[in-house]
């Protein structure tokens, strides 16, 4: 991976890993329908509004930043969302899961559900078009689907969920509550104790998102 | 909101050709020619030699192209089995090329057009590897140069001189002459009672090569007696092409591009989830001047499908800034 060339703007596209397999599926599912932008490698702690050169100078540090090349893993990249909000808005939206981790015995379940705080005047709300929830490692989970949201793609996302292609083994689904089972195969494991991965929450009308990590344990006891 | 559907006019598809080297060292004429021994002495060696770049046992070795002998009746190369004559590996190629190229088990190679044809029973065939030629092989670029001791031709196929193309079967097909850059030296580049040199096959990727107008001009003619060794007149014409040490092929492919402008209003995009713009666990915004007038800057565009599954991704060379009094526009570019 490497740096862009910055002395020209240019826009350095490619597939994702998830692209290339729904384009290799031939189904139609690889159809670009929206799009969003995100700020991924900028440190707004590097704008200085005291810069004694006046405004103009403020995002110096940010402004000719080298930027690196794309990433084709989906879950590497995306990862802090612009969003739009009424201008004014002093608290941007915060996911609150409930938990800053997940740990399951084998065959336990857990239902999240997310909620979004400081979300258009309301310190807590549930968003309209629910919550896009990203699992990096599906094997880990006999079950990982999302309830709540009525949407086709929710319901084809669902109906899919724990089905892995190769080594792409990311899962997203969509709703407002998450229920995750945790899986019952021991090979799984190999010679270890326990599995680990993470769960990303995306709010899709917010773009505000959460990761955790997800520990499965090995045996029916913790 | 941190998702925008995108319109229909948002979207342009462009297809556009390009031509390009079609040899590994990415320059238009290879100058070297290199065949591996383990491929030679195993079975496909009995069909066909692969060249390579370089010295095949290198790591940047790549096969350029496949060199292989056809004969209608069965000489040339070893019988499959001694008790049934007229079989042998050079007969499979024959049938193979016929099949492929005539598309009717009936017919024979013809070289040549008008009162100058000519029907051999055999040819050489070049197949081009395809990850050199990518989609069809660009006609006018052909020159190869085959030299047996002091004899020299140097071959091109007739494409600057052909209005239409014509076909052999649903093969696009231009004949081989003597001259180059598509041109022939003389009038029409054939040679007197044996038709042209051969026959090129710019959408398969192909050129056969005519023997008996070959040794008309340099003195090599492939061995036609039964029952000959396997590789005996593949090695023939390799030796001609190394010593012409001269081979010009460029590659031509269509590239369709999906152009996709992602356009954002002043009001839209102004705001970031990234952690670095808040402070603490609230949400509250780093700097007090962010409130009213906020700025961003926008690093990658993600594009998504209705599912919400980010399937392409592009990444601009440098940050853009993006605040209330700010609109963009950015093109990708998505190839396939």
């Amino acid at each position: 991976m490497g740096y862009l060339n910055n002395q020209v703007v240019t826009v350095d596209a490619i597939l994702t890993k998830k692209g290339r397999e729904l384009l290799a599926q031939n189904d139609g599912s690889f159809r670009i329908t929206q799009f969003a932008l995100a700020d991924d490698e900028i440190d707004y702690t590097l704008y200085n509004p005291v810069n004694p050169s006046g405004s103009a100078f403020y995002g110096q540090a940010i402004d000719n930043m080298p930027l690196l090349e794309a990433f084709p893993d989906e879950n590497q990249i995306m990862k802090y969302q612009l969003t739009t909000l009424p201008r004014g808005t002093a608290v941007l939206p915060v996911l609150n899961l409930g938990l800053s981790a997940v740990t399951l015995k084998q065959g336990a379940s857990l239902a999240i559900t997310p909620q979004t705080l400081n979300y258009l005047g309301n310190a807590t709300a549930f968003e309209t078009s629910g919550y896009n929830c990203i699992i990096a490692d599906v094997r880990t989970m006999a079950e990982f689907n999302g309830t709540g949201i009525q949407t086709t793609a929710a319901q084809t996302q669902n109906s899919t969920s724990t089905t892995t292609l190769g080594t792409n083994v990311s899962s997203t689904v969509i709703g407002s509550q998450i229920n995750l089972r945790a899986t019952t195969v021991n090979t799984l494991f190999g010679t270890n104790t326990q599995l680990q991965t993470t769960l990303t929450v995306i709010g899709l009308d917010s773009g505000a998102r959460i990761t955790i990590p997800v520990t499965i344990t090995q045996g029916t006891t913790l | 909101m941190s998702f925008k559907r995108l319109d229909a006019e948002d979207f342009v598809v462009s297809a556009t050709s390009v031509q390009s080297t079609a040899w590994s060292t990415n320059e238009p004429i290879l100058t070297t020619f290199q065949t591996s021994s383990v491929q030679t002495s195993g079975t496909s060696g009995n069909y066909y030699i692969s060249v390579y770049q370089v010295a095949a046992t290198l790591d940047e070795a790549e096969v350029q192209f496949d060199i292989t002998y056809g004969n209608k009746i069965g000489s040339g190369s070893e019988f499959f089995d001694p008790s049934i004559p007229r079989l042998t590996p050079a007969t499979s190629i024959y049938g193979q090329y016929r099949t492929m190229v005539l598309e009717d088990e009936n017919s024979s190679f013809i070289y040549g057009d008008g009162t100058n044809t000519f029907t051999p029973n055999d040819f050489y065939a070049l197949s081009i590897d395809r990850a050199r030629y990518k989609e069809k092989l660009f006609p006018g670029t052909f020159n190869l140069k085959l030299i047996n001791g002091s004899n020299t031709i140097h071959l091109t196929d007739n494409s600057n001189s052909t209005n239409i193309a014509t076909f052999l079967g649903s093969n696009r097909v231009y004949q081989i002459i003597s001259g180059s850059n598509g041109s022939p030296y003389d009038t029409t580049g054939y040679v007197a009672n044996s038709g042209s040199y051969g026959l090129f096959l710019p959408d398969i990727g192909t050129i056969l090569l005519n023997p008996a107008a070959i040794n008309q001009s340099i003195e090599i003619t492939p061995t036609v007696t039964s029952n000959v060794a396997n590789g005996t007149n593949q090695s023939i014409i390799y030796d001609a092409i190394k010593s012409g040490g001269s081979f010009q092929l460029n590659a031509q492919e269509t590239i369709t591009s999906d152009f996709v402008f992602v356009r954002s209003r002043n009001s839209e995009f102004n705001y970031s989830s990234n952690p670095s713009y808040i402070s603490g666990s609230t949400g509250e915004i780093i700097f007090p001047q962010f409130i009213n007038n906020p700025q961003t800057y926008v690093t990658t565009v993600g594009m998504y499908n209705d599912a919400n599954e980010l399937v392409a991704v592009a990444k601009l060379s440098r940050p853009l800034l993006k605040d209330f009094t700010k609109e963009s526009l950015i093109r990708v570019k998505l190839d396939f």
